[in-house]
């Protein structure tokens, strides 16, 4: 099997992350953004993983999942109920805030649009009351959160409010070597700024106005 | 839509009592309250919970690469299909049918819920197309009826008519 990803672009940082933490062997090769690697897709789309089936997946959180089980762990419900959220909530808001705070250079507007999932994402910590997403163990819950968040939280700049459980448990992904390198190697060092040309080549997104802050875990 | 497809899921998969669900938000999110412990929320989630209630692994798909195929479509369905827009419906119509163009199934090579969910989130789409259409995506319609007339798949949704023969056979006449 064979990873292709594109540097500065955030969604390659969860399979890099996902890769690392699972220590699966796997041919990695950097291409260009515009590369286009799954042969029926119109857009690019990276990270894409081509299986020894000859087929190719083009969903970063499919791909995570698919390392976590090739490793043995197959994902919980609770696991799927958070790569749902993640790419129906948090996904839509990330890449808005990311618009925002990149492309625009408007980084004290970002909590606007990520306040929200910030907030439900918290109360399910604080009501959980376990270290990891999923309980005690890190799946592959944490992961795919903990890379999609890693470009926002690991940013001071951005005027995010207090989320005292979300802050507790991203700072333990965050150390762990596997992002660290993980980050390296997507954001070569610059932060917010090591996104800027995969960000402008992205479609404006849809205003978060017409969304629905859906939250995972709550009555 | 959601709750109807999980209903007709809920009797293709044979569960005898029907569960009770709610909804979350103004996209209404559908949420599954079970007896015992926290809610389920989402289409997908819900939906491979009751395939796993039923015993039926297989339609989650058979080997490591095909479950992960089958969760790519799932999850393209509720990100890309759902509330897309006319420009987008035709790329995502066109790349499937490319994806289709050697393919009897989204994944492997027997029926999983990811044919079932992108069946009933592309039905829209398909009812609007012109037959014109229908023949510009051909593999899609020709994947799109296998899914219709398959046992227990159906349910809430009409059939749609589509031509086995093609009628326009290119630019050239």
């Amino acid at each position: 099997m064979k990873l292709f990803v594109s540097e500065g672009n955030p969604h390659c940082l969860k399979v890099l992350a996902a890769l690392e933490v699972c220590g699966v062997q796997c041919d990695v090769q950097y291409v260009n953004h515009e590369e286009k690697v799954v042969p029926f897709l119109s857009r690019p789309a990276l990270p894409a993983l081509l299986l020894s089936s000859g087929q190719h997946l083009f969903s970063s959180n499919a791909i995570c999942r698919y390392l976590f089980e090739v490793n043995g762990q197959d994902s919980s419900e609770l696991c799927n109920q958070w790569l749902e959220w993640e790419a129906t909530v948090l996904q839509p808001a990330l890449l808005e805030a990311l618009h925002i705070a990149v492309v625009q250079g408007k980084g004290s507007e970002v909590s606007k649009v990520l306040q929200g999932p910030l907030n439900s994402l918290d109360q399910s910590l604080s009501k959980g009351n376990t270290p990891y997403l999923t309980g005690k163990a890190v799946s592959v819950a944490d992961v795919v959160l903990w890379a999609a968040l890693y470009p926002v939280l690991s940013d001071s700049s951005l005027a995010l409010g207090e989320c005292k459980c979300v802050k507790t448990w991203f700072d333990r992904g965050a150390v762990m070597h596997s992002f660290q390198s993980a980050a390296q190697k997507v954001l070569q060092g610059k932060g917010l700024q090591g996104m800027k040309s995969f960000m402008q080549r992205q479609p404006a997104p849809r205003s978060s106005q017409c969304r629905d802050t859906q939250q995972c875990n709550s009555n | 839509m959601a709750l109807r497809e999980l209903s007709s899921l809920e009797k293709f998969l044979g569960l005898k009592k029907p569960n009770k669900y709610s909804t979350q938000g103004d996209k209404k999110v559908p949420v599954l309250q079970s007896n015992n412990g926290a809610p389920l929320v989402g289409l997908v989630t819900i939906a491979c919970h009751l395939v796993k209630e039923a015993k039926r692994l297989e339609l989650l798909g058979d080997s490591a690469e095909s479950r992960a195929v089958v969760q790519q479509w799932l999850e393209h369905r509720v990100t890309k299909l759902d509330g897309c827009t006319k420009e987008e419906m035709k790329t995502i119509l066109k790349d499937l049918n490319l994806y289709l163009q050697d393919k009897v199934y989204l994944a492997g090579n027997q029926l999983t819920i990811a044919d079932t969910f992108m069946y009933y989130g592309i039905h829209p789409l398909i009812v609007d197309l012109a037959i014109q259409e229908k023949e510009q995506y051909v593999n899609v319609t020709r994947w799109f009826d296998h899914i219709q007339h398959y046992p227990g798949i159906r349910h809430h949704l009409p059939p749609v008519a589509v031509l086995r023969n093609r009628i326009y056979t290119g630019r050239h006449h």
